[in-house]
């Protein structure tokens, strides 16, 4: 008996798991997407080079200031990555830090192609208006210099 | 027997002689027949045709007979129910005109106290469920100063007609001047608003607000209200999305005429000039938008005296409007007077009547009524300062709307410029880098000289025939052998001087084309450095509208208006 009654405590605790999650994974509003980001975020990411990422302490940084720029570690919620222009030389024109996992910088030459969800974001990304793009599997996120984003 | 034969035989012709008279006949017969068919079929096709004359005839008479009743029914109705209109809400029209009257009456000072009094005291007997009847008596107390019957008055048509009664009472302490009450109406009246769903008069009650024509204070009021009302609108993403979707269709409408020959080449020659022309177009577009933008915020003229009259104009209609009981009625007045007016035709009639009555049910939601008002002042009924407050009202969703069309033309902008010329396809970033191109463009005239050589064979039979002939010679022994190789040396002769002409030819053609290519490539290139330049700067102008937008907000336009205000006051 007390078995089956833990079992059905069980099962209450997992649905109520699962619609929290459904709730955190579910609709984000515009203004949040849009919410200017902090000067911090924008400051790490507009300054990437190989340098900072060559150690482990430079990638945990970096996270970590993803995760208290979106409020969240959850993936589902990140963007895939960050497009941004790249300083290595003039005939690096972009790199990519993918954030999905795999978390790598990569960089490209003209002409060279991206990763299909990263491609998009190229022209916008060299744009000098913009320190950075977010990309998103549905979206793209611009971000100024001055933490102002703009979705598209 | 030779007898009988010749008898039968004289019997036998005489016979077919008959017979082919007969024939004859009923071949006449069957002429005249086929005419009389013929005229038989003529006068068918006459009747058919005067039959359906008839029937159109017909048709036309019933449609006019039914019209001609819709008409005599019309006029018929229509005076009963005049006279329904009047035995039932005679009173009202009697209010309104005395409403009227006293308004006048009580803006020039002429109606006496005892005039006044006695008659909205009979109005009130008279009207017992409309709301104009104790605004009447509300206002007479107030002229001699009653203020116990005023407060009676006022919350009875209140009672009756909330918002028609604090519309009218906000109007007419505006209009006599009397500040803190129509502050305090103006209050009570935005509480009726529901900012999804505005009533149509609200546009020109916010113009009023806006150029000054209320007291300063209703400003604030006014602020406070629509600060609400942009917190529980902005709350999901709709409302605003909508809007800003109107805005980038407007931003996107913005753009200039195509400029036709600023770039000849780059129009023949790249082969996405399309793309290229689209983006110039675009990045035009910021200017347009900056000296938009920068004419609606800076304009500062006085437009009180058009707004006072459109209030006054309001006060009026609510005053001489039917009021919601009678409308059934007043409908069916209106419906058979267009009836009449229609001579009858009562469709058309009804297709009238369903577009007027629509225009009065028209309602807005706030954020839509501010787009219209900012997109087209003059459709939306408003002036220059409202359409400068919609537009700092709107100005983040404005903002954002810009953003997105910016980055959207940014993202189609042409990394390179396609160029094919001559058949050599070759693409620059910003024209920067003609010695690299032009040393592909040589390479490339080399390869077709090559290939264009090698087309020419070398004319191996020509010269072998020429060698026979002059070896053929030989057997007619040696004069004949010599004159034979002067031959076969003529010929060999002739088709190598012509295998090298042909190789000239393709040299010089190839050197011609390449020369000519040479200068349109570096036409090109030119062009492109100019292109890529032009659209810098006319890019970059995006950031200065984006840096205008954000210096709007509706805090300073409220000091502009109050500058205005005070001008006013």
């Amino acid at each position: 008996m007390g078995k089956i009654l833990f079992k059905a405590e069980d099962t209450r605790l997992k649905s109520e798991a699962s619609s929290n999650n459904l709730m955190q994974k579910g609709f984000r509003s515009d203004r949040d997407i849009l919410k200017k980001r902090s000067a911090k975020y924008v400051e790490l990411f507009s300054s990437l080079d190989t340098k900072s990422l060559s150690d482990v302490q430079g990638w945990k940084q970096l996270m970590e200031a993803v995760y208290e720029e979106f409020g969240t570690a959850e993936l589902e919620n990140l963007p895939l990555g960050i497009v941004s222009k790249c300083f290595l030389g003039e005939s690096y024109e972009v790199h990519i830090l993918d954030l999905s996992g795999s978390q790598i910088i990569a960089h490209f030459k003209a002409g060279e192609a991206m990763p299909n969800d990263f491609e998009k974001a190229r022209t916008l990304a060299m744009h000098n208006a913009y320190a950075f793009v977010e990309v998103y599997s549905d979206k793209l996120v611009l971000v100024r210099a001055d933490g102002s984003a703009v979705k598209l | 027997m030779p007898e009988v034969s010749y008898a039968n035989l004289s019997e036998i012709e005489r016979a077919l002689t008959a017979i082919n008279n007969n024939i004859a006949t009923v071949n006449s017969n069957v002429g005249a027949l086929s005419d009389i068919q013929q005229t038989m079929a003529y006068k068918q096709d006459a009747m058919e045709a005067e039959l359906k004359q008839l029937s159109e005839a017909f048709a036309d008479f019933i449609a006019q007979d039914a019209k001609h009743k819709n008409l005599q029914l019309a006029e018929t109705r229509i005076g009963n129910l005049r006279q329904e209109l009047q035995i039932k809400f005679g009173y009202y029209a009697e209010i309104r005109r005395m409403a009227t009257g006293i308004l006048q009456g009580v803006d020039a000072g002429l109606v006496g106290n005892e005039t006044i009094k006695s008659s909205t005291e009979e109005v009130m007997i008279k009207a017992p469920g409309y709301w104009l009847a104790p605004a009447l008596v509300a206002l007479a107390s107030w002229v001699r100063d009653d203020r116990p019957t005023c407060d009676q008055a006022i919350s009875e048509s209140l009672k009756r007609d909330d918002y028609k009664a604090t519309l009218f009472f906000m109007l007419l302490t505006r209009r006599l001047g009397r500040n803190d009450a129509s502050l305090a109406w103006l209050e009570r009246y935005f509480m009726h608003q529901n900012p999804r769903d505005l009533d149509r008069e609200f546009i020109t009650v916010l113009e009023a607000i806006a150029t000054g024509v209320f007291h300063p204070a209703s400003r604030i009021v006014m602020m406070k209200n629509v600060k609400n009302w942009l917190d529980q609108l902005t709350q999901g993403d709709q409302f605003i999305n909508e809007q800003k979707n109107q805005w980038i269709k407007y931003f996107e409408a913005s753009k200039p005429a195509v400029q036709s020959d600023k770039y000849p080449l780059l129009k023949q020659y790249a082969k996405n000039w399309v793309v290229l022309e689209n983006s110039l177009r675009t990045a035009k577009t910021h200017e347009i938008l900056n000296n938009h933008f920068s004419s609606i915020i800076s304009s500062g003229q006085d437009f009180s005296t058009t707004v006072k009259a459109k209030l006054d104009e309001i006060l009026t209609q609510l005053v001489t409007n039917f009021d919601d009981e009678e409308l059934p009625l007043q409908k069916k007045v209106r419906l058979n007077q267009l009836i009449i007016d229609k001579d009858g035709d009562k469709d058309a009639a009804q297709a009238m009547l369903d577009a007027e009555m629509n225009v009065f049910q028209e309602k807005v939601d706030f954020l839509q009524m501010l787009t219209n008002a900012a997109f087209n002042p003059e459709a939306a009924g408003v002036t220059g300062v409202t359409q400068a407050l919609a537009v700092s009202i709107s100005q983040p969703w404005i903002l954002e709307a810009h953003d997105t069309f910016t980055a959207q033309s940014r993202k189609m902008f042409p990394q390179t410029v396609e160029l094919v010329i001559d058949g050599f396809a070759t693409s620059t970033k910003d024209g920067s880098d003609e010695k690299e191109q032009l040393s592909k463009q040589d390479k490339f005239y080399m390869s077709e000289l090559q290939k264009g050589l090698g087309s020419v064979t070398f004319p191996m039979a020509g010269i072998l025939i020429g060698a026979l002939v002059g070896i053929a010679g030989f057997i007619f022994g040696l004069v004949g052998g010599l004159i034979s190789l002067a031959i076969g040396g003529v010929m060999i002769w002739n088709n190598l001087r012509s295998f090298k002409n042909k190789k000239e030819l393709v040299r010089t053609t190839i050197e011609g084309r390449r020369k000519k290519a040479r200068e349109v490539l570096r036409g090109c290139l030119a062009e492109t450095v100019d292109y890529r330049k032009e659209l810098a700067i006319e890019d970059s102008k995006a950031e200065a509208v984006r840096e205008l937008l954000n210096s709007i907000t509706p805090q300073d336009f409220s000091s502009v208006s109050q500058e205005i205000a005070r001008n006013i006051m």
